[in-house]
């Protein structure tokens, strides 16, 4: 689990580093229903993201973060 | 995306962002250790990068971002079933917008009783690649996200 964490959250923009990661071909397919994780909002408080789809007819969800 | 959220939520549309690892880490922010910190790049990305949508946080080994294909800023739409209509490897207004106002017709064309089959489409789509912008944010991050990102891709 620690490897994973440091692997996941690497310390350099190193293509051995990040190229790992970025596998989205082999990502969920349209059509499919999507899968299902636990997420928090900015007050810690755990939600779904099943929990944010369900609420309109469609959601938006751009991943990304400060860098 | 800001504005495309705040135009089409009263079309019933959501519009979020998910906070995912750091894809240029640098001095100023750098590679998450712990939820804590990830919890406050998160608050940084709503109050210095000005994000207005909701933040929601993934888990610290990134379950969420790794099932979706890790990509470090791609976008999705989903129904409200939960089925994927819409990926993108990368975020680009364009493309989403576009995507939307498509879908934004979907309840009111099923309730005016067409009845609709859904179907695959492969696209190309292009985006701006805003070079200036995309050194400045390095920068923001710090001297070694700018010169990590310069030798990844010397030609960039």
């Amino acid at each position: 689990m620690t490897d994973l964490l440091t692997r996941y959250n690497y310390d350099s923009f190193m293509p051995e580093k990040f190229e790992p990661w970025m596998n989205f071909a082999s990502s969920p397919k349209t059509g499919t229903i999507a899968p299902d994780f636990p997420l928090w909002n900015l007050d810690q408080v755990p939600t779904r993201l099943s929990e944010i789809w369900s609420q309109h007819d469609y959601t938006i969800v751009e991943f990304g973060s400060f860098t | 995306m800001n504005a495309i959220a705040d135009q089409y939520a009263g079309q019933n549309i959501g519009s979020i962002f998910l906070y995912t690892h750091e894809a240029h880490p640098g001095e100023n922010y750098p590679y998450l250790t712990s939820m804590e910190q990830k919890f406050r790049h998160a608050h940084d990305l709503r109050d210095v990068l000005g994000v207005t949508r909701p933040i929601l946080v993934d888990a610290l080994d990134g379950a969420c971002h790794r099932a979706y294909g890790s990509m470090p800023n791609m976008t999705w739409i989903f129904a409200r079933s939960g089925l994927i209509v819409y990926k993108s490897d990368w975020t680009d207004a364009h493309s989403v917008e576009n995507a939307i106002q498509y879908f934004a017709q979907i309840p009111q064309r099923r309730k005016a009783g067409e009845r609709l089959a859904p179907f695959h489409v492969e696209r190309l789509d292009y985006r701006n690649q805003e070079r200036d912008q995309f050194y400045k944010a390095l920068e923001r991050n710090g001297p070694k996200a700018v010169e990590e990102f310069r030798k990844a891709f010397p030609m960039g």
